[in-house]
């Protein structure tokens, strides 16, 4: 518990950390509701949409009701970086000070030091997901009142269903940043490559990969980001008229959860292996 | 665990780290510090002083060979909870005022948060304790470093090249504040390569050469006893005189007529007198006293840093 309050002490008084948390949030607004609501208001002859649907049609999106999965589909992998980058930053950078031997020779030992670390980690990650439907939930009744549309919004238990799927997947992100961090003992390497397979190489290898036929899926179902997206859209697509919706995922919820468990479980234990066993010489 | 000596705080067994890349950085090292001696760890950089102490501390393992600190396997949490320790540069967050970061440890510690401002008054830092760790000067660093190792008031400090970049009213200040610390029961394990700072602040010395010890006492019995130089001429006639005196086993010829004798210092009159009544000139006569730098020379074969 002290380790915890430790940790939590210099995470709230790190600018850096906010800078992930507040740009994450300004992202919301901006990219979710802000831009989509001023383009699907105002812009003409827009090309490319079937027949029938007009942008109009989109803006359901931006409503209250629609509000969880809107924020699962759009934020689970690129809401994901920021809490990529959060991992890195909280553990990278003591490697980067040289404050890890400063810590290692406190009263703790090295694995009550590791799980403070951790708990100062989730803290932040569910701040950053409370956070973000918060703000997602008063965008969707500033959108919703601003076209006069109903306030009604998902029933607590879908909300709070929303929430725990964000946080399992976010905390993928952040224990994938945390454990590059630890592997590599500093901060750049870890963003740069978190960022190079978030961002490239899942999807590059089985965008070319889905050429080869079925098996390829029957691999990705393996894969983290892709299970990031099957739980996302567990929560269902918004039916949009004139849209296809509700296409149905290659892998369910519980497959979904399970797989993700898994790769966090295997972060903490192959983090707590490389902290206990090596030594500090710088 | 074998048995430990009763009064040491600090017991290296065979202490041994050897790298993967072959390079043995500490050989078969066994030392021993008593309760409440400021203990010199004196070696030239890259003898294998930083090593051992980061083994001390649990933040290396040793190959082979066993360890205590503070009555406790390095490392552990019933070590270091009696441990303060401070390795090479002192490592603390750059975007929080000193003050929090000694806080934050204090934290960790569960060591009251009032003993923060006592342990920045100590160090004489508390006015610029709410100035972000960044602006610091590397004396203030080093004063905030030894000020974190105070917060749980430890019975053995650690301390590795304390006075390392600080200029020379800084090193006096810090020099200071360890010969201080280590006044009454605590005992204080300092690393240095700087022979005179270690004669000012230890009471016992252990040098260190190629990870292994060559050398351990207080100074005067590193120093050994004092000899007697003569410089007399003719160098013939004065090394008969002298030998047939002393013994010619306790003369040794430094040429040029100069002579070191390894006698009672009490007989210099009587060997001057000697001396001049069978018709040698004497020109010097003096206490050959060896200088801590001749045996650490001597020891290790290198320059002592000064």
């Amino acid at each position: 518990m002290r380790a915890f309050s430790g940790e939590l002490f210099k995470t709230v008084r790190r600018i850096s950390v906010w800078v992930c948390v507040v740009g994450l949030l300004a992202a919301a607004v901006t990219i979710g509701y802000a831009i989509p609501w001023i383009a699907e208001t105002f812009a003409k002859n827009v090309q490319g949409l079937p027949a029938g649907v007009t942008l109009a049609d989109l803006k359901i999106q931006l409503y209250p009701a629609n509000f969880i999965r809107y924020t699962l589909q759009q934020w689970s992998s690129l809401g994901g970086v920021f809490a990529l980058i959060v991992g890195v930053l909280l553990q990278g950078s003591e490697y980067g000070w040289g404050t890890v031997k400063t810590l290692y020779t406190q009263y703790d030992g090295r694995l009550t030091m590791l799980f403070g670390k951790l708990g100062a980690l989730f803290s932040i990650v569910v701040l950053m997901v409370v956070s973000l439907f918060a703000v997602d939930a008063v965008s969707s009744a500033g959108a919703a009142l601003l076209d006069g549309k109903s306030l009604d919004f998902p029933a607590a238990g879908v909300i709070l269903e929303g929430v725990g799927a964000m946080i399992l997947i976010f905390g993928f992100w952040a224990g994938f940043g945390f454990i590059l961090a630890t592997a590599f003992r500093q901060s750049a390497m870890a963003i740069g490559l978190g960022l190079a397979y978030a961002l490239v190489v899942e999807g590059l290898i089985f965008g070319l990969g889905s050429l080869l036929g079925d098996w390829v899926k029957k691999i990705q179902e393996w894969f983290p980001i892709a299970n990031t997206g099957y739980l996302a859209d567990a929560f269902g697509r918004t039916n949009i008229r004139g849209l296809t919706a509700n296409i149905t995922p290659y892998a369910d919820a519980t497959h979904a959860i399970t797989v993700l468990l898994i790769y966090v479980v295997a972060f903490v234990a192959i983090s707590a292996l490389l902290v206990r066993r090596r030594d500090v010489t710088s | 665990m074998a048995s430990t000596t009763s009064d040491a705080v600090v017991e290296t067994r065979a202490l041994t780290k050897r790298y993967s890349n072959g390079i043995v950085a500490v050989d078969g090292l066994n030392l021993v510090v008593r309760r409440g001696e400021v203990y010199g760890f004196l070696g030239p950089n890259g003898a294998g002083k930083t090593t051992t102490l980061r083994m001390l501390l649990g933040l290396i393992r040793p190959t082979s060979g066993s360890a205590t600190a503070a009555g406790a396997a390095p490392g552990t949490p019933q070590s270091l909870e009696k441990v303060g320790a401070m390795v090479e540069a002192p490592a603390f967050y750059p975007y929080m005022t000193g003050y929090d970061n000694l806080r934050m440890l204090a934290i960790y510690n569960g060591v009251p948060v009032s003993r923060v401002d006592a342990t920045l008054e100590q160090v004489e830092l508390t006015p610029r304790a709410r100035h972000k760790f960044s602006t610091y000067s590397m004396g203030m660093k080093q004063r905030l470093g030894i000020a974190a190792c105070l917060l749980k008031q430890p019975e053995l400090l650690i301390l590795d090249e304390p006075t390392n970049g600080l200029d020379p009213q800084g090193m006096v200040d810090v020099r200071n504040l360890i010969i201080e610390l280590g006044k009454g029961d605590r005992t204080v394990l300092v690393s240095s390569h700087l022979l005179g700072e270690v004669e000012q602040m230890c009471t016992r010395i252990g040098v260190i050469q190629k990870g292994k010890l060559v050398a351990e006492g207080t100074i005067d019995e590193l120093r050994g006893s004092a000899s007697l130089f003569i410089r007399a001429q003719p160098a013939e006639k004065a090394l008969s005189v002298l030998a047939e005196a002393c013994g010619a086993d306790k003369v040794k010829g430094d040429g040029d007529g100069a002579f070191s004798l390894s006698v009672d210092l009490s007989r210099t009159a009587e060997l001057n007198r000697l001396l001049v009544q069978s018709g040698v000139d004497v020109t010097e006569l003096r206490e050959n006293e060896r200088s801590l730098e001749d045996v650490f020379m001597e020891l290790t074969g290198t320059e002592a840093g000064l």
